[in-house]
């Protein structure tokens, strides 16, 4: 595992003198690596080298087909960029018509082609010495980022592009930059050469973050004056989230976030300074304020100072991490809404609480397009999330009422009292391992079962229906039912697992909703759900 | 073991690995500066010193260095960090080294009283083959068959290079070539290429000519040009084709690389039609010969062909094998890392002396051969060494300028030992945590999860434990599944369904207990530590 400055070295190095044909580089963020791949490549096209250094650059996700990649690894080589007024045409050598993106025969062409136009056209004409010698001036390095991405798009180009050495017989260096492992990656028959392989540790807590200082005048929070509080806020904010993530973009976007309301309290005391020598606040608009503030020389926060930010802020930190790391809010909105108050450092230290996040976003117990449902459609949902969890056996010992029209026969909740381990693997509750398919007609029962005990109190007298369950009967076999169900269906909230042609047997669909919103249903229509539940929360 | 002589260390390495300590008293190498058995031209030198001649034998006996330069020099001497007159010198020695390890030289010379090696015969044989096609005309196949990476390609090329009169060679490789069709289109675009004509359009070109009166419509005209694009031709143009490859003005030869892909395709037309040619191709009747070379690494291949295809190929089958013994791949190591640097430095005599007592203490040093006896035990694919010293060049530089005994640790870790899970080091809390879950499920006979059971296992786990360090929020632990998912740690059972939900979807985690025990100790969290110790 190699830092970064390690990696990159050896690749300059490797690149330069005389790479292997085929590398694979294994990062653990390819957004970092990738960066610091260009540099390298930059740096190689910058620096005079004993061959011309050509570079294509392909990302697996863009190039989704095999022909995006041969063009953009030609396009790339050739330094060609398409054009609209050209009809975007692709890279093709002077006089020549054809294309070299329809096999890979005609790409390996396309590349040999390639060599021999940067030979003759960049090469040559600035070292004349070496043309004569006859040998090859020119080296290309082709990147491909996001390689796991082509094993499911393009798995046939991935032999071809790591023996490309041997198939042009130029000198061309494949470079896989990937996440994933190679083993996950090669193909079978051990088709492909083993690569060369550079791996890239992580970056670690201790690598700072730049911070862009751009600010002219100190009351700011960018301003270069503050860069050594910057570090030790870095090390505070490293020390809350590096445990819960580690890329170093994600501590970046909380550290950014947080910042502005962390240096709050040192520039409030800095206008208070400005105000107390010059009268009147200051108004960065105003360019003799702006005078007046450059020729003041303010005191860097004490240790002290520093300290009480620190606890201060740190729980606010933690609650950043919890809201912006999986993104509920951006960064802007949550370092407005948890501004601190002002003059907080004005404020004797056993009046100061910690500081608390004021806005906590609404809780999200139910999702807007849950809210519209009628109550009949959460019935529906109720009797297809315990037609989904429940055993199908269990439907008369948890709905069938005995003669006494009270007593259900429940599962009995108590465990065996012995100690007894029982063999076989651990039981799993039905509700975690995922919905069973059930038939309509075994969800329609329940559906009634449901309406009857809960329902028929709230339905307005029909003298029409005597028997006891006539009505019930009468309200699950509308067509209404079963255009919600439907409609239900089309929303995802049901899913149907029988193909839509069949005829015989009943549909079988599966409850899509989870736990907790059949929960929030339930209370609403009071409904006792863990006495409903073969295996009760 | 710098110089070993030859003669010597084979009785040694009759049948078994030859250890170290066979060869070398029980005294460290250090104090023991003089060769086991010093050749004859070469001075005996005092304890002090050590010859500095790390080359095998035979470069020895060419006669390339001069005797000047067969200097001593201490090996306590050698300095630490590279004085600046060198930086140039090191340079063109880190990418001669890196040259070398690209194509390094396996077939050496042979004793004359050992049989010649495997590969050597092959390469004579394929020399005499080759001989016979281009000198007398005759149509030839054959097959060298070998593992990975034990020299077919080297061999073919080697003869390649070495024949006086260029012969029309057409390369195709069962990777690229996967249809008949496309083998045969690249075999008109070469042929075009080498001969400056093109076959498959002439031949077009004749009936388009009759018809011309027609006036067919959708008939592109196409033009003879050689260097447009060859179009996809006919099935049918096959035989034809090929069966005109004899009568080219020079010899042809034909290079299958993965032969036994090409016997994949259906009904083995073109192997057919190269075979057929190559066999009924008369000498001396006006045709100039050709020969068909297949590669590959399938031990079956011949087995693959059908019958009337394998009674057409001449059975001859040339086999190539990895270095059979240590210490040759030991010299090629040598012969890699000592390879003499061309450039025209005013230091570079000093330099040299300073490399190669440099490699001469590498060499020496016993870890190092641990290392290489090592990797040599279990892989015997050159290109593995190759790698481990391309890593090892790559990582010399002025502080450290000569090859050490933890620089070749290094190497082979990055390229041979890697280790299996690389993502598992860096895992956050909530993917620690989710891998430990993954763990419980698994020991409770649950080998496939789905999300819903791992979160629970967690949730459960911090509600019993009060001291969890941080109460997580649920995205934040889906997002470390979805890391886990991404990295494949966790693999997916069945195939992605559209009507199971993202959390009841099944996964299997391929990290086995010993790797999270590690991850879980280097972590060093003590709740953590707690939880999984009861999945034990």
């Amino acid at each position: 595992m190699a830092t970064s400055e390690h990696w990159e070295l050896e690749l300059y190095t490797l690149l330069s003198l005389c790479p292997p044909s085929f590398l694979f580089v294994n990062t653990t963020s390819a957004r970092s690596t990738s960066g610091g791949l260009s540099n390298v490549l930059k740096r190689l096209s910058q620096e005079p080298q004993d061959k011309a250094i050509f570079s294509a650059r392909v990302d697996g996700i863009a190039c989704f087909t095999s022909r995006l990649i041969y063009d953009t690894i030609l396009n790339g080589l050739a330094q060609w960029e398409p054009s609209w007024a050209d009809g975007c045409a692709n890279w093709s050598a002077e006089g020549e018509t054809r294309r070299w993106n329809d096999t890979i025969d005609g790409f390996i062409h396309g590349i040999v082609s390639v060599g021999q136009h940067l030979q003759n056209t960049r090469v040559q004409p600035l070292s004349e010495e070496k043309k004569s010698t006859g040998a090859e001036l020119i080296r290309l390095v082709i990147t491909i980022e996001h390689v796991e991405r082509l094993r499911e798009c393009v798995p046939e180009v991935i032999v071809p592009l790591t023996r490309l050495a041997e198939l042009s017989r130029l000198d061309v260096c494949v470079i896989f930059l990937s996440e994933t492992r190679w083993d996950d990656i090669r193909p079978a028959y051990s088709a492909a050469p083993d690569p060369y392989f550079i791996d890239i540790a992580p970056a670690q807590k201790e690598e700072s973050m730049p911070v862009s200082s751009s600010s002219k005048h100190p009351i700011d929070a960018y301003h270069p004056e503050l860069r050594s509080l910057w570090s030790h806020y870095v090390a505070l904010v490293c020390d809350v989230c590096y445990s819960f993530t580690h890329d170093l973009e994600e501590l970046q976007y909380i550290a950014v976030a947080r910042w502005p309301g962390f240096v709050q309290p040192i520039l409030d005391e800095r206008l208070r300074i400005f105000r107390d020598v010059h009268g009147h606040d200051f108004d960065p608009s105003d360019e003799q304020d702006m005078l007046l503030v450059a020729e003041m020389a303010f005191e860097l926060p004490a240790d002290e100072v520093r300290l009480r930010l620190t606890r201060l802020f740190n729980p606010s930190i933690t609650a950043a991490l919890e809201e912006l790391y999986p993104r509920l809010t951006n960064a802007k909105d949550w370092a407005i809404a948890n501004k601190p108050e002002d003059d907080i450092l004005a404020q004797l230290p056993t009046q100061l609480h910690p500081f608390k996040t004021r806005a906590k976003l609404p809780a999200s117990t139910e999702p807007v397009e849950i809210s519209t449902l009628s109550r009949m459609s959460k019935f529906i949902l109720v009797a297809s999330f315990l037609a989904s969890t429940n055993p199908a056996k269990s439907d008369l010992r948890m709905f069938g009422r005995g003669l006494d029209e009270k007593k259900r026969r429940r599962r009995r909740a108590s465990k065996p009292s012995g100690t007894k381990v029982k063999s076989g693997p651990v039981r799993i509750p039905q509700r975690l391992a995922g919905p069973m398919p059930f038939p309509l007609d075994r969800m329609l029962a329940i559906f009634g079962a449901l309406l009857e005990e809960n329902d028929t109190d709230k339905r307005p007298f029909r003298i029409e229906y005597s028997i006891p369950g006539e009505y019930t009967d009468m309200e699950t076999g509308r067509v209404a039912v079963s255009a919600l169900i439907m409609h239900l269906c089309s929303m995802k909230l049901l899913h149907r697992s029988s193909a839509l042609d069949k005829l015989d047997g009943p549909p079988m669909f599966k409850c899509g909703i989870s736990y907790e919103i059949t929960l929030l249903f339930s209370r609403q229509l009071q409904i006792p759900l863990n006495d409903l539940m073969w295996d009760p929360l | 073991m710098a110089t070993p002589h030859r003669r010597k260390r084979r009785k040694v390495d009759g049948d078994t690995l030859p250890t170290p300590k066979k060869t070398r008293g029980p005294a460290s190498p250090r104090k023991r500066k003089t060769k086991p058995d010093p050749s004859p031209d070469t001075i005996t030198p005092d304890t002090s010193s050590a010859i500095v001649d790390p080359l095998p034998g035979p470069s020895k006996l060419d006669g390339q260095r001069a005797p000047s330069e067969q200097t001593f020099i201490s090996i306590d001497e050698l300095p630490p960090l590279l004085p600046d007159r060198f930086h140039g010198c090191l340079r063109a020695q880190k990418l001669q080294i890196l040259r070398a390890s690209q194509r390094p030289s396996v077939g050496t010379p042979a004793a004359s009283d050992e049989d010649p090696s495997t590969n050597e015969i092959a390469s004579t044989q394929l020399k005499n083959l080759l001989d016979g096609t281009l000198s007398r005309g005759e149509g030839n196949s054959c097959l060298i068959m070998g593992p990975r990476g034990s020299g077919k390609s080297r061999i073919v090329e080697q003869q390649l290079d070495a024949l006086a009169e260029k012969p029309i060679i057409l390369r195709l490789s069962g990777w690229v070539q996967r249809t008949d069709r496309l083998a045969l289109r690249e075999i008109a675009y070469q042929l075009t290429q080498q001969t400056g004509s093109s076959f498959l359009l002439d031949d077009e070109e004749e009936p388009s000519a009759v018809n011309d009166d027609d006036e067919n419509p959708f008939l592109v005209p196409s033009e003879p040009n050689a260097s447009q694009g060859v179009a996809l031709p006919p099935a049918s143009h096959l035989p034809a084709l090929i069966g005109m490859l004899p009568t080219l003005s020079r010899p042809s030869i034909v290079i299958l690389d993965a032969f036994d892909l090409f016997a994949l395709h259906p009904r083995q037309s073109l192997l057919y039609c190269l075979l057929d040619t190559a066999q009924s191709c008369r000498a001396g009747a006006g045709s100039k010969g050709i020969v068909v070379i297949g590669m590959t690494s399938r031990i079956d291949a011949n087995n693959m062909l059908e019958k009337r295809v394998k009674s057409r190929f001449s059975g001859r089958i040339y086999r190539t094998a990895p270095p059979a013994k240590l210490y040759q791949w030991l010299e090629v190591a040598k012969g890699v890392l000592s390879v003499e640097t061309q450039t025209s430095d005013q230091h570079t005599a000093e330099w040299r002396t300073l490399w190669t007592a440099g490699i001469y203490r590498f060499f020496e040093n016993d870890s190092v051969q641990n290392q290489f006896r090592e990797a040599y035990a279990v892989i015997r694919d050159i290109r593995l060494l190759s790698r481990i010293l391309t890593s090892l060049a790559a990582k010399l530089s002025p502080s450290s300028p000569f090859p050490s005994s933890q620089l070749l640790v290094s190497a082979i870790s990055s390229q041979r030992t890697r280790p299996q899970l690389t993502s598992l080091h860096q895992l956050s809390y909530p993917s620690v945590c989710l891998l430990i879950a993954s763990v419980h499920a698994t020991r409770g006979g649950h080998a496939s999860f789905t999300f819903e059971m791992l979160h629970e296992s967690f949730q459960d786990q911090v509600r019993a434990s009060s001291a969890a360090p941080v109460q997580v929020l649920g995205g934040n632990i889906g997002m470390a599944f979805e890391e886990l998912i991404s990295t494949h740690v966790f693999v997916s059972v069945a195939a992605p369904s559209s009507n199971t939900a993202k959390e009841f979807v099944k996964y299997r985690c391929i990290a086995e207990i010993e790797d999270v025990r590690k991850v879980v100790d280097r972590d060093g969290q003590l709740n953590l530590r707690k939880w999984f110790n009861k999945a034990q």
